[in-house]
């Protein structure tokens, strides 16, 4: 599909404000699990946290796709 | 073997499909799910997968089907590096806590000379001029945490909200250094109401909307909308 460069400026900055929050989710969801001690509430919360980890591996790899993008149009 | 290395078996070209979970090195060359280095029209072979399992709608035991051909040599790597600086601003968050001390006075600063406006008691421009000072010297560990989020957590990565908020700090600054250098140099003024009064107070007003305005920037990256 194609962007035009006003709108992969606006999904760049969307993702770049998303990443940290999806960190700090993560960090939320690993310091839970430090709280517990049943192996299934903490387990519960580990995989709360691997979910944000993708998340977040996701979105670098949308952005660096995006990133991409914005310099082939400028380029151009 | 290193990141750069696996990326090779990127399944393209008769090349052979590897990717990475855990540390360990899996071959998927022969699997239906991994046509050309493709998983899914959205994972490619010849990376590190570990982050995107748990996204995944089946879970690790899968790769029990495919060989282990080797191990991924995990070093700190510059994004780990970085996690840890996230963390570690995220525990402290300097700049939300830094920029509350500007903003307030420079607005206290604004409510006090237009007392002095409205009674021309002197005082009321010296508490003014006062907390304009503390306001403009307070908003340089501000922005310089400002700049410090935007490296950590945004890879000083330029879009229009960090645009913004720098070319309006900057303003910040400046019409805060030029109005304490006005009152210093023309201390007269006061008295004698002359253009350079006008441009004083006009300034001491001035700068509200360009702190709110930062603010406002400020507050779509914590509370995105």
């Amino acid at each position: 599909m194609d962007y035009t460069l006003e709108e992969l400026e606006e999904m760049k900055e969307i993702l770049l404000i998303a990443i940290p929050k999806e960190i700090s989710a993560r960090d939320f969801y690993l310091n839970a699990s430090k709280k517990f001690k049943t192996q299934e509430s903490i387990q519960l919360f580990l995989s709360l946290a691997e979910q944000e980890k993708g998340h977040e591996a996701s979105l670098r790899k949308i952005l660096a796709e995006i990133e991409e993008n914005i310099k082939k149009i400028k380029n151009k | 073997m290193k990141l750069d290395e696996l990326a090779q078996y990127n399944g393209q070209n008769g090349q052979k499909a590897y990717i990475a979970y855990k540390g360990k090195i899996y071959d998927v060359t022969d699997s239906k799910r991994w046509k050309n280095g493709l998983h899914m029209a959205r994972h490619k072979a010849g990376e590190d997968l570990t982050d995107f399992l748990a996204l995944a709608p089946h879970t690790d035991e899968v790769l029990k089907s495919f060989e282990v051909v080797g191990t991924l040599d995990v070093e700190e790597s510059k994004s780990t590096k970085k996690e840890k600086l996230i963390n570690f601003y995220q525990k402290f968050h300097p700049h939300p806590v830094l920029i509350h001390y500007p903003l307030g006075l420079f607005f206290f600063a604004a409510l006090m000379e237009a007392l002095f406006l409205l009674t021309s008691l002197k005082s009321f421009d010296d508490s003014a001029i006062y907390a304009f000072s503390v306001a403009t010297l307070m908003s340089i560990p501000a922005i310089l945490a400002g700049l410090l989020s935007w490296w950590i957590n945004y890879d000083k990565k330029t879009t229009k909200i960090f645009k913004n908020k720098i070319r309006f700090s900057i303003l910040l600054f400046f019409i805060g250094v030029l109005t304490i250098f006005i009152r210093i140099t023309h201390p007269d003024m006061l008295a004698n109401h002359n253009s350079l009064y006008l441009l004083y107070n006009l300034l001491i007003f001035a700068n509200l909307p360009v702190v709110l305005f930062i603010a406002y920037e400020g507050g779509k990256i914590t509370w995105p909308s």
